[in-house]
Parts: C-alpha cells; structure tokens; sequence
C-alpha cells in the first residue's frame, strides 16, 4: 500500500498552492514597502498603540511615508488615536484604499469595519460552540488580508501594531518572514520586565527577527513648576540588564497624551515642544539609523 | 488529505461535493481505476476551520477578492461599501462557471444560520417572543435567535415562547 508521500497531490484539492498563493499575494503587496516592524510589548496598558501612533506621527512628520496596521484584531485603538474612526475603506478590484490621517499617515484596522462602538468582532459560523477551534485561525486570515490586501503603495515603513501577549509575532513572521524589526514597549515595573522579556526571547532566540530596541514608556513625570523629574513607579530593575537589548528611550508621562489619543490628534503633532515628543521623536530619529545602517 | 483505493493502491481523486446540511460539507472521492466512491464529511467545525483558512476543497480558479475573508465572514460588519464587488455576487459567478462548487457549498452552509427561519421544520415563534427577540443587540441577534430555536429543538417544543426564552436564556451571554 502505498504511503503518504508516495501518492501525488491531494487530490485535486491542491491546498499547498492555495497557501503559496496566499503567501505570494502578501509578498507582491509588500515589495513596495522599505520596512515592516512590529511593536509589541507582551505586557497589556503599557501605551503600546499610543506609542505606535505617536511614533508613526513622528515618522510622518520627518518626511517617511508611513502606514500601521492595527494588528489587535479584537481590541482595536489606532483608528481613534489616528483621528479616522468615521473613514470609509474603499474597495477596488486590486486592493482596499487604506483610511488616511490628517498627516497623511495610512491605517487598516477591523475598527474600520465594525458596524457599531459596542459591535464586537464576531465571525458568521453556524455555531458558535467550539470556536476556540478555529476563531484564531479566522483573526489571522483577517491579519493577513489587513497586510496584503491593502493598497499602501510606496511605503517607507510599516507599522504593525500588536496585542497584548506573546503569541501574535509568530503569526506575523508567518505572514511576513523578511519582517524587519520588533520595538519593544514595556513601562517601568517588574511586572511589565517580567512579561516582556517572554517577548523578546520569542523574537530574538526563538524567531530570529532582529530587535530595534525597547522602549519605556511611562517612565518618570516632569514637574510643570519646577521641571524636576520624579518616577511615577518605584522599581530598582535596570532595564538595560534584565532585558539585554538597547533602550531606543524613555518617555515621560503626560496627561496629554491620553487626552489626544481619545481626541484622534497625535500627540507629537499637537505638542511638538514638550518632553514626552521630544522622546518620541529622538525614538523615531533612532528607528530610522537602525534601518539606514 | 489525501485518499487511497486500497484495492487499486491508487490516488483518489476529487469529485464533487454535496449540499451541506447543518453547517457540514460532504466531499465525494473517486478511484480513477475502479471508480470507487467514497464520502468524506466534514462536521461543522471542520468546515468552519477550513472557511476560516480560505482554503477550497476542490481547489479554486478565481482571483481572490480584496479582504474576502473579513467581508464575508463578519457578522459585525459594516454594510459593505461596494455591493457590486460584493463577495456573493463572486460565489454566484464561480458556481455558474463551475470553477469551485465548494465555495457555494461553504456559502450555503452559513446561509442556513442567517435564515435559519426557512427552515421548514423550526419551531414557530409568538409574536410576544419576537418582540423580545428585537431587543436583543442587532450584532448577536442571529446567534441568539439560532440558540434559542436549536434549544427549542432540543427540548420538544414546537413553538417558541417567552417561557422557553427564559429557560435558553441561561445558555447565551445576551440578556433578553
């Protein structure tokens, strides 16, 4: 009796193929784009998206032609913080027209396809019963065609805005094996240490994509009256030790820039002179050297 | 997958598939040699995983649409912006052509839980219950309308009433 690999094909069904196609619409989509990096952080409330956006912004602003996909399938943020919540997408017979900031900044996320603000992301099925089955696999077949159905054109950099958790990278690297780079965010606490050095060991050791660098977020206030920096978490963790990687910069804490995120403004564009986009940006100027050496 | 006639230790290969019923897909195989035939089904979860993969058992000529999966697949979605380039009118044209039956068998599938009311053997539902049934968020009305008539099945009633909703109510998330 013959065995499995003797026999030719899958009988016609040819899934291989189907799954090379897949790959190779992504690939075609993406030889327009200079660099792809994921920022994640493993640990959720670390300022991830914010920090996402506002960098993105920054890119932006420094002449980059940039786009983020919104790869939190089900707790989607950027198209708020990016001020393009009420956008259209626009299909056409090649691609989808990706929502556009004010700056020029091009999004994809589901929020841009919900029907409602309490629609959660919920998939036709004939049941629902058991869809721990498959629903992941759902949410990566709508990561990839967020990827390599969108028209972004002439990109310099893109953006891919993770959830929370380790488990979504590998999922991208599937996607996008030539991925250029991972920025960590983590803020300063042990908790968030602990977490994201599970994320930087996935990337670095275990799927071999290089790490841009870590940044932290949240990491001190600055005194309006008296310009004194004081920690907003008593922690003793030196970050550069615990997570072995380079420190891209610290962001102070700004009420602020919460305050934009939910109006839609990015921060950086809103606040150019303040401490906090100065780091952003300084952290932008830093991602740029990384992919220009 | 792949299937082997024994007797001829030949390759089987594919030759149709069935209309589903109750979100499961029948696929027929045929041995080139002594045109055996065998069935293989796929229960609803199965089907539902290979959906979510985009893949077609049969395999598949037409171009991918932009953002098929997420079009067709949303329940929460907005109304497409586009309906002539909607993914139905695709499938219609795909099972004219006869390129990919699977993609109309997966479509029909999950036309049965969007219209699970054509169902000629569902149970009634009073007038008292459809309105509560309105009250019920619009994103997760289908699933609990879908719930609460295979509850109805379940349990022998042949008419859906706000009794019987109270008692299915403690097996979904939505309160109506």
């Amino acid at each position: 009796m013959k065995s499995y690999k003797e026999l030719p094909d899958d009988a016609g069904s040819n899934i291989v193929g189907q799954v090379a196609a897949q790959s190779d619409r992504i690939s075609k989509r993406l030889a327009s784009v200079q660099n792809t990096v994921a920022i994640m952080s493993g640990k959720g409330g670390v300022g991830k998206s914010a920090i996402t956006a506002n960098i993105a912004t920054a890119l932006t602003q420094m002449g980059c032609a940039v786009g983020i996909v919104d790869a939190d399938i089900n707790g989607p943020s950027i198209a708020k913080m990016m001020g393009v919540r009420n956008a259209t997408l626009e299909y056409t017979s090649s691609g989808v027209k990706p929502a556009t900031s004010s700056l020029g900044t091009k999004i994809i996320s589901m929020d841009l396809l919900l029907s409602e603000d309490d629609a959660p992301v919920l998939w036709n099925a004939h049941s629902q019963k058991d869809a721990f089955t498959w629903r992941s696999t759902m949410e990566v077949s709508a990561l990839r065609e967020f990827i390599g159905d969108t028209e972004w054109e002439e990109l310099d950099y893109l953006l891919l805005d993770l959830p929370p958790g380790s488990d979504r990278l590998p999922n991208v690297v599937e996607l996008i094996p030539n991925l250029g780079g991972v920025v960590v965010i983590t803020i300063p606490s042990e908790v968030s240490h602990l977490i994201v050095k599970k994320s930087i060991t996935m990337a670095r050791d275990i799927l071999k994509v290089p790490i841009v660098g870590v940044v932290e977020n949240m990491a001190f206030y600055e005194c309006r009256h008296c310009g004194e920096h004081e920690p907003l978490f008593a922690i003793e963790d030196d970050i550069d030790k615990t997570l072995h990687s380079r420190t891209l910069g610290e962001i102070p804490f700004d009420p602020k820039l919460s305050r934009c995120s939910d109006n839609g403004t990015p921060y950086v564009h809103e606040f150019p002179d303040t401490p906090a986009s100065y780091a952003i940006t300084d952290i932008a100027e830093k991602i740029q050297e990384f992919f220009m050496t | 997958m792949k299937f082997l006639c024994i007797d001829c230790d030949t390759a089987m290969k594919f030759k149709d598939v069935t209309r589903p019923e109750q979100g499961s897909v029948t696929a027929v195989f045929e041995c080139p040699e002594c045109f055996t035939e065998i069935a293989m089904y796929l229960n609803p979860s199965e089907t539902q995983m290979l959906k979510s993969l985009d893949l077609k058992l049969g395999g598949s000529n037409e171009m991918a649409q932009p953002m098929q999966v997420v079009r067709s697949q949303l329940e929460t979605a907005k109304q497409d912006p586009m309906p002539n380039m909607s993914i139905e009118s695709v499938t219609e044209e795909s099972t004219e052509s006869g390129k990919c039956p699977f993609t109309s068998v997966i479509s029909d599938a999950f036309d049965e839980k969007t219209e699970p009311e054509q169902e000629p053997t569902g149970p009634e539902w009073t007038s008292e219950a459809l309105e509560r049934l309105e009250r019920i968020p619009s994103f997760v009305r289908p699933m609990a309308k879908m719930g609460i008539e295979s509850y109805a099945k379940d349990n022998g009633h042949t008419e859906i009433t706000g009794e019987v909703m109270d008692a299915a109510r403690g097996n979904f998330p939505a309160q109506f």
